[in-house]
């Protein structure tokens, strides 16, 4: 079994050869190969280049063309800052003085679009169908919050919500075409990140309300154009918004080191998960304390299958090597 | 029970404040000015007031930054109505230097803080956002504060963290609390990031810093 299969027979609940472990790894495998992290999110074939490096390293069961949370807002007009060897942040806010909602970025030509694209192309050249090949759309309200500004984005929830669902919209559309061209161009699927759209920042039932009909059509169309599942990323406390995930579709859906296992899997009946193995441990902690948290993990899920070992979020770029390779061993060790 | 003059006087305040409505909130705000209250009982019964209903309402399940950002606009709106002249600068529960340390652009959590402990009687000097870490040190040797506090959504701004307590102690401020919270710094430990708390939300930082006062 690939790990390509691998995954496909654990978003079904199917019998699999072993647990699979996808760890999210973005800038760290620049960080690996020694290239910036400022220089990786710009460049579509470095991303290819150090994200199968990194594979063949740790060997884990899929490969992602993530750059960061600004991709879309810049290719609609935002302003970013580089710095050197960090993540890029928003300068100024496409939106935050006016909104143009009439033309969306084509993904060909806008912005960072464009190396995404060339990152998933010689990432699916290269690895066919034999790892998942994981591309990025944000959701629609975060995507609204990098358009608009977090802080602009929430009042206006409070005071125009007319006007900030206008916004989600567009975001909507957004996400449908970047995420149907990264498909296009090899993804199996992009993976919807909406870390804004976490009960730490609005109220589930904003989500439920705002948030969660606009998701349902971004995974619609997306699964039209051929994504092999619906991924949703939501960091944090999202206990109380897990009952909903059902309604947008969702078969794969991210779980924080905040959500109990039992917690995941009472309010995720029938979904696929992923997690939970907090971010800052890979930072601070021995790899022989990863390996415990990881087989913890394992055991919790081993009568349920429809479980993906991973961290939380994102492991932080500066982690050890040790750490990630402690996690993907569990898998193997558990076999 | 009887209910005291200014529990009654200032429910609609207090009310509107923490439902996040600023219009509400400043209309009775000014409706208690124009009955002759004074701005620091209006503070101390209305908007401490506000902020305990608060507080008790986040608990950790149930914050959300939308509802306390829309209560802390309230707030801000109040206060300016209050102190047209700026915001007293010292505060009488106690003084903090707050930052988001270089790299580190998220600032929304601090100001939450800010906003919390203003309302809560302490002066607050706040070091911004993308702050060196020698300005923040600076700023805590000139303003000489109770704590300083630092917040944090991302994990490259933990090696900075960790090297207050030194920096400090080289200013002769070794006694000096260290308050640490946000997204990624509330993921690890006192131990670790070498502070004396890490917070899980503002209103666990507040208590903290009460916590210090009863100790003084």
């Amino acid at each position: 079994m690939n790990s390509l299969q691998r995954i496909v027979a654990t978003i079904t609940f199917g019998d699999a050869d072993r647990v699979p472990v996808i760890a999210q790894v973005f800038a760290h495998a620049a960080t690996v190969a020694g290239v910036g992290v400022d220089d990786y999110v710009r460049d579509g074939e470095t991303i290819a280049r150090c994200q199968i490096e990194a594979l063949k390293r740790y060997g884990y069961d899929a490969v992602f063309s993530v750059m960061d949370v600004n991709v879309e807002t810049e290719a609609a007009g935002s302003v970013l800052d580089y710095r050197s060897n960090q993540y890029p942040i928003v300068k100024r806010h496409v939106f935050s003085d006016s909104m143009a909602l009439e033309t969306l970025p084509d993904p060909n030509s806008a912005g960072r679009m464009p190396e995404m694209l060339k990152a998933l192309r010689i990432l699916r050249r290269e690895l066919g169908d034999e790892v998942l090949v994981v591309g990025c759309v944000l959701g629609p309200f975060t995507l609204a919050t990098q358009l608009l500004g977090l802080e602009k984005a929430l009042y206006l929830a409070m005071d125009e919500p007319g006007k900030l669902e206008s916004v989600m919209d567009f975001a909507t559309d957004v996400g449908i075409e970047f995420g149907k061209a990264q498909i296009n161009s090899g993804a199996h699927l992009p993976v919807v990140f909406d870390p804004s759209a976490s009960p730490a920042v609005v109220p589930s039932q904003f989500f439920r309300e705002f948030e969660l009909p606009r998701l349902g059509r971004l995974f619609e169309e997306l699964s039209g154009a051929g994504a092999v599942a619906k991924w949703l990323h939501i960091a944090g406390p999202v206990g109380s918004i897990l009952p909903y995930y059902a309604n947008a579709g969702v078969t794969i859906a991210n779980f924080d080191y905040c959500v109990t296992p039992p917690a995941a899997m009472t309010g995720l009946p029938g979904i696929c998960v992923d997690g939970n193995i907090k971010s800052l441990s890979f930072v601070e902690s021995k790899p022989a304390q990863i390996a415990t948290q990881a087989a913890n993990l394992l055991d919790a899920f081993r009568d349920r299958k429809g479980f993906i070992l991973s961290s939380g979020c994102e492991i932080p770029p500066e982690s050890p090597s040790e750490n990630i390779a402690a996690m993907v061993n569990a898998v193997r060790a558990k076999r | 029970m009887e209910k005291s003059l200014s529990e009654s006087a200032t429910k609609n305040l207090v009310a509107a404040i923490v439902e996040g409505d600023s219009g509400q909130a400043l209309k009775h705000a000014q409706e208690l000015l124009s009955s002759g209250f004074g701005a620091e009982d209006i503070v101390v019964h209305g908007i401490e007031s506000a902020m305990s209903r608060l507080d008790a309402k986040c608990t950790l399940e149930q914050f959300n930054l939308l509802e306390i950002m829309l209560s802390g606009r309230a707030v801000t709106e109040v206060m300016k109505v209050l102190y047209p002249g700026g915001m007293p600068t010292t505060g009488g529960r106690g003084k903090v230097v707050m930052a988001t340390l270089e790299g580190d652009v998220h600032d929304l959590g601090k100001n939450i803080l800010k906003i919390v402990l203003i309302a809560n009687g302490y002066a607050v000097v706040d070091c911004g956002k993308d702050c060196p870490l020698q300005k923040f040190i600076e700023t805590a040797a000139q303003e000489r504060p109770d704590a300083v506090a630092i917040s944090g959504l991302i994990t490259p701004v933990i090696p900075q963290v960790k090297k207050v307590r030194d920096l400090l102690a080289g200013r002769g401020l070794q006694s000096m609390k260290i308050l640490a919270g946000g997204a990624a710094l509330k993921q690890s430990s006192p131990a670790s990031l070498n502070v004396d708390y890490v917070a899980e939300s503002a209103f666990d930082a507040l208590h903290f810093l009460q916590s210090l006062g009863e100790t003084k």
